[in-house]
């Protein structure tokens, strides 16, 4: 069973200024899972785009099933039974879930014209695999984040392939859904005879499903083809960092007898909120825990004044105060919000660093006319940008061409120059490397320590017992329960379950 | 499927077609003379060739991109189309040939320069638009051609029968068809919609982008050149000005009929109701005899009307789906 089913041998690849890999290797045995780990920045991305043919190696050999093959496009790697499960949803939203699995290969009647029952008895097949007891006819917009996913997953199996690769596929998911996906995946690994090469951030994840893991650092590899017997936790983060993991934890404190910043009183909002109690104290770090779909990120929105609040009352400061955009909550009210999505809404990715740190103090520092000069500018928020420590050539680099972790930063840089008193993050943390995670906890608890209140929103459960001083569960865009964080990950994350399914 | 109320409110002609049916019958009410034979014949020229055109835009909306040289193609078609016989005495089916060879040549160009370029088709038909039109303006020096065979004139002035049909709306029903069908039958026309959801998506399925767009921009070109001939068969002439007019409106269709102009969103019938309606309200401004320069100002009210109730109809729609379905 050493058999091998892809191959890559000593591959080189160089982009202006970055040795992305240099002599990597990876070896994926036929009928095995695979983890492919690394920091942002290690080079894993370049492999997966080697491997799926969006890049080309500059020097090395690609095998798949024994034989040097060249892909040159992402067509030849499907051809050669490569298929990628992305982080992007690579459906076609508007179409039902049964054409988006026939989409390459339409069923056609006597007349050459699309056959649409065939293709819900052929898409069946591949759904019922998948344990997916949905209409084909069902349009993919109407389902959950989860079911996409293994939709995708069933396209790929309906195209044949042998080779999945997954990136980061549960970071949208609930636990739930994660744990189903995963029996999932031993089971098309059974039953199908499909290799995977599994990347994720989340270590717990590669200890519960993976035969084998491959780490690459700085371009190169940490270690190839590793039993997963041979490993812990430790030893791995090790070969991911190069060095022992930090864990950064904020020190209990009791606010409730500091000033009452932010109120929530049995707020009701208009895409579906009720009842919503919430209390947020200077200097407090307030985590809202819940599954995907419970309404959290939406909250933030009503609170920046993007959705609106139908009844109830907010009072900022003790006073009663009606948000009516992301404006008046910037400018009047000092309430920022970092975006879970810092590629759609957080950052302007073909502007560079200095213009999108400083967009929150635009309106302040302008002179008469609008006047804004880059000098100025620079001088507001270089400060920040140094104290984060973004790595950047220089301030005028496109945000596009900096890592997940370093955009991040700058997300953080543009709400720490706006100078606000409430912060709402969302999701800090998602597709971020250890090494950047714990620095951006860190950070988080100092911004709370001088005097910032925080709205975390997380779904990652170690960050929200690490971070917040206590936690409010959402679900169905109501609060389910609050639980008092004393920072003990195991009693902790019990309440917050037992609220979760109760 | 059965067919219920609550499906047929769904769809996007549906509204569309409430919205024809209730007008034609208040319109009729006041003024019965919006029935008469001549008003339909009037209704039915005007809608005929403004149906390609709306068809030829909607197609390229389908893939997210934009044609602002269908009027420019349909203006060097027409002036070729009528000066070949004019000036070459080439039969009628020849000259149609090579109308519609032109058409698809241009088409050609604007879908091959875009996908080779990369930039976007607003900006590619934007300078062949000027092309275009500077080739058709250097040909005819800004004369019109006369000499259109008797067969062609006939046929732009001919009702079937007794009935008020006029002839010229024979070719664009049949488009109409056909262009339904390949939009909701074939592969072609799914991988548009597909390519205009997500060019990124789209081609990690391995659908080929510059088929795709090419094959639409051909199409588009195609439609355009129906149009600019049928044009010349209803003016009885081929002037350099046909086209000039077409752009705006070639879009207003296809958005009153919901059409997302970031593409992957565009409806066959919806798009033909649109036409229907732009060319009622005109017809309705003239039977009760108000200012024609007010016509523009009730085209602009409709468009913000169709925008606003499609909008709302997927806010609604993306409201019920956040509350109720994650389990």
């Amino acid at each position: 069973m050493t058999e091998l089913c892809l191959e890559i041998n000593r591959a080189d690849k160089a982009f202006p200024g970055v040795q992305a890999l240099s002599k990597a290797n990876f070896k994926l045995k036929k009928g095995s899972i695979h983890a492919l780990l690394g920091e942002n920045g290690a080079g894993k991305s370049t492999l997966i785009k080697i491997i799926t043919g969006i890049h080309k190696q500059d020097h090395g050999d690609l095998l798949i099933n024994n034989s040097a093959r060249v892909l040159n496009t992402p067509n030849d790697a499907t051809l050669y039974g490569i298929s990628v499960v992305h982080q992007e949803r690579n459906l076609i939203r508007r179409f039902s879930v049964g054409e988006n699995l026939m989409l390459n290969n339409l069923p056609r009647n006597h007349f050459g014209l699309i056959d649409y029952k065939e293709i819900a008895i052929q898409s069946k097949k591949w759904l019922e695999i998948m344990d997916l007891n949905i209409d084909p006819a069902t349009l993919v917009s109407d389902l959950t984040v989860a079911k996409m996913q293994l939709c995708e997953i069933a396209k790929a199996l309906s195209l044949k392939s042998k080779i999945l690769l997954l990136d980061e596929p549960t970071s949208s998911l609930s636990p739930q859904e994660s744990e189903n996906l995963f029996l999932l995946l031993k089971k098309i690994v059974r039953d199908e005879g499909v290799s995977i090469v599994f990347v994720s951030h989340k270590l717990e994840e590669v200890f519960s499903i993976c035969d084998e893991v491959t780490v690459l650092r700085d371009g190169k590899n940490a270690c190839t083809s590793e039993k997963i017997e041979n490993l812990n936790r430790k030893k791995l983060v090790k070969l991911m960092i190069g060095r022992d993991e930090q864990i950064v934890r904020a020190k209990s404190q009791n606010s409730k007898n500091k000033n009452l910043v932010l109120k929530l009183n049995n707020v009701k909002s208009e895409i579906g909120h009720r009842d919503i109690n919430l209390e947020l104290h200077e200097s407090e770090i307030v985590g809202l825990y819940g599954l995907v779909g419970a309404g959290r990120t939406e909250l933030a929105k009503c609170l920046i004044g993007i959705e609106k609040i139908v009844s109830g009352d907010v009072e900022i400061n003790g006073l009663k105060q009606t948000i009516h955009s992301p404006k008046t909550a910037l400018e009047k009210f000092r309430i920022g919000y970092i975006s879970e999505d810092r590629k759609k809404e957080g950052l302007i990715l073909i502007h560079n660093v200095l213009d999108n740190s400083s967009i929150t103090v635009w309106s302040k520092i302008k002179k008469a006319f609008g006047y804004v000069t880059d000098g100025m500018i620079s001088m507001k928020v270089t400060p920040y940008i140094q104290q984060l420590e973004v790595k950047t050539p220089s301030n005028y680099q496109l945000i596009s061409n900096l890592s997940g972790g370093n955009q991040q930063k700058i997300s953080v840089v543009k709400w720490l120059a706006a100078g606000t008193d409430i912060l709402i993050i969302d999701e800090p943390t998602v597709g971020i490397d250890i090494k950047t995670k714990a620095y951006l906890h860190k950070l988080i608890i100092e911004l709370a320590e001088t005097g910032t209140s925080i709205i975390l929103i997380s779904s990652d459960m170690p960050e929200m017992i690490g971070l917040a001083d206590r936690i409010l569960v959402m679900k169905d865009f109501k609060i389910s329960g609050e639980v008092n964080n004393n920072h003990n990950y195991d009693k902790t994350s019990a309440a917050i379950m037992e609220y979760i399914h109760d | 499927m059965t067919i219920t109320l609550q499906t047929l409110l769904k769809k996007d002609w549906f509204g569309l077609l409430i919205v024809v049916i209730l007008s034609g019958i208040l319109i009729t009410l006041f003024k019965p003379a919006f029935l008469s034979s001549f008003n339909l014949y009037v209704l039915m020229v005007s809608t005929s060739y403004m149906l390609i055109i709306a068809l030829a835009q909607m197609i390229i909306i389908s893939i997210g991109q934009m044609n602002l040289s269908v009027g420019a193609i349909g203006g060097l078609v027409a002036i070729s189309f009528s000066g070949v016989m004019e000036v070459y005495h080439l039969s009628v089916p020849l000259a149609i040939f090579i109308g519609l060879a032109i058409g698809v040549i241009c088409g050609f160009l604007n879908g091959f320069i875009t996908v080779k370029s990369g930039i976007s088709a607003f900006i590619i038909t934007l300078a062949t638009l000027y092309i275009f039109k500077g080739i058709n303006l250097g040909i005819t020096e800004a004369e019109p051609f006369y000499e259109i065979p008797s067969a062609v004139k006939n046929f732009g002035n001919a009702k079937i029968g007794g009935t008020p049909i006029p002839y010229l709306i024979i070719i664009p029903i049949i488009i109409t068809v056909l262009m339904w069908v390949l939009m909701n039958r074939t592969e072609t026309g799914r991988h548009m919609l597909a390519y205009g959801n997500s060019v990124q998506s789209a081609e990690l399925l391995g659908i080929s982008s510059s088929k795709v767009v090419i094959t639409a921009h051909v199409i588009s070109g195609t439609l355009a050149a129906v149009a600019g001939m049928l044009v010349v068969c209803r003016l009885q002439l081929g002037t350099p000005n046909i086209g000039d007019s077409w752009l705006l409106p070639s879009f207003a269709a296809p958005v009153i009929g919901g059409a997302i102009l970031a593409g992957g969103k565009v409806d066959v019938i919806a798009t033909s109701l649109g036409v229907l309606i732009v060319a009622i309200i005109s017809q309705a401004l003239v039977i009760f005899k108000i200012d024609p320069f007010f016509v523009q100002i009730f085209l602009g009210l409709m468009i913000l009307l169709a925008v606003f109730i499609n909008r709302y109809r997927e806010y609604k729609q993306e409201a019920s789906r956040k509350v109720f379905t994650h389990d």
